[in-house]
């Protein structure tokens, strides 16, 4: 499914540039360890982090984008890093578990 | 016809929409559940769920029991094939927290919980407020800088000499999450400290004094999001710079001085409504 369809249907705000992509499926974990080990490449990550480190993991993973959760401010710098590796972060006012049931509603599977 | 469910959500319900094991709590899981939360960071719990919830994480620390018993959670269900530690089991097990486990991953637990056609009950509103006189408790706790192993059980007792005394449990919720962030605040950035708990019919008092590396600027520290925490910690769940904002909101007053190099004197005050 295309990112930009997900970005219109669940109204995400666009923190950083976006591109086209293509989100293969949906991984949603607060540890970084278990992103590293578990998402796959093209998967949409949920997540209420906002350290920068969030960038580089996502960058090694390939991840599509993050989905910044629950209205987290997300840090100037994450901001500068994710536009400077391609990394594209959404955010939304909603809870990962509203989320979740909205991705699943427009048809994301997890891979 | 109206499709009308009034089914309740109960922990059975989920264990069975995502095809859980029951780790502790086999007689328990009639228990209604009135939230759902999704997360691996402690604080985040601590901060934003809701008292009756059931948690799902990937987390498996003993932190993890800890904030859920903190945060009044029902159950938790541990996701991808984590598995409860030793620790944790016993844990669980002294304070009536039940414990599922499930290989499914956090999305699809989250799509599965959503379809279960029952009905979330709110949490209970009703504040039954202390109406008997009580004598003032006082109580006095070293906390060890660093280890990660015990972290949480002080406020984990502290928790359970409120509840014995008999404050209302929205009252309880408040003081344990504000010492539990305190606790884990100087096992993270101090050598040792000292909690004391002053406890009577008008207020509670929860002073925290350790002998660290302070706070530059309280300020600053203050902010959600503000951080000093290391990889190691954050790997843990906290660290996620919602302690102080956390122990702010949960505070009637919360007062912070600190010295660099010296220590931290974080005071607490909790109203006890009449």
């Amino acid at each position: 499914m295309k990112l930009q369809e997900i970005i219109e249907k669940l109204n995400l705000q666009v923190l950083t540039k976006s591109e086209a992509k293509n989100v293969q499926g949906v991984f949603i974990s607060d540890l970084l360890s278990d992103v590293m080990t578990s998402a796959n490449a093209g998967d949409l990550w949920l997540t209420v982090q906002t350290h920068h480190n969030i960038i580089a993991v996502a960058n090694l993973v390939n991840i599509a984008a993050i989905v910044v959760t629950h209205g987290k401010k997300v840090p100037e710098e994450t901001i500068t890093l994710g536009n400077r590796y391609h990394v594209i972060i959404l955010s939304t006012p909603k809870t990962i578990f509203e989320i979740a049931s909205s991705l699943n509603a427009i048809g994301l599977k997890s891979q | 016809m109206p499709d009308i469910n009034l089914r309740l959500l109960t922990v059975h319900r989920i264990k069975e929409a995502l095809q859980a094991q029951v780790a502790v709590g086999e007689n328990l899981l009639d228990t209604h559940i009135t939230g759902i939360y999704a997360s691996d960071l402690m604080s985040d719990i601590l901060a934003y769920g809701k008292t009756g919830s059931i948690l799902l994480t990937g987390m498996n620390s003993i932190q993890t029991a800890v904030s859920s018993y903190m945060a009044e959670f029902k159950a938790i269900v541990f996701l991808r094939g984590k598995k409860p530690t030793e620790d944790i089991l016993k844990f669980a097990q002294g304070k009536g927290l039940i414990l599922l486990t499930t290989r499914t991953d956090m999305y699809e637990a989250c799509i599965k919980i959503a379809q279960i056609d029952g009905q979330l009950l709110p949490g209970s509103e009703t504040a039954p407020s202390l109406d008997k006189e009580i004598d003032v408790a006082m109580h006095r706790f070293n906390i060890e800088g660093g280890d990660f192993t015990t972290a949480g059980m002080i406020s984990t007792e502290i928790k359970e000499i409120l509840n014995s005394i008999g404050y209302e449990p929205k009252l309880v919720r408040r003081v344990a999450i504000s010492t539990y962030e305190g606790e884990m605040n100087v096992v993270m950035h101090a050598q040792k400290g000292i909690v004391t708990v002053k406890a009577s019919d008008e207020e509670i008092l929860v002073n925290l004094d350790d002998e660290g590396k302070g706070i530059p600027d309280v300020e600053k520290a203050m902010q959600e999001g503000f951080t000093t925490a290391t990889e190691e910690q954050r790997a843990l769940g906290f660290g996620s710079g919602m302690g102080l904002p956390n122990m702010k909101k949960n505070a009637d007053i919360l007062h912070v001085t600190s010295e660099v190099g010296k220590g931290t004197h974080v005071a607490m005050k909790f109203i006890v409504k009449k």
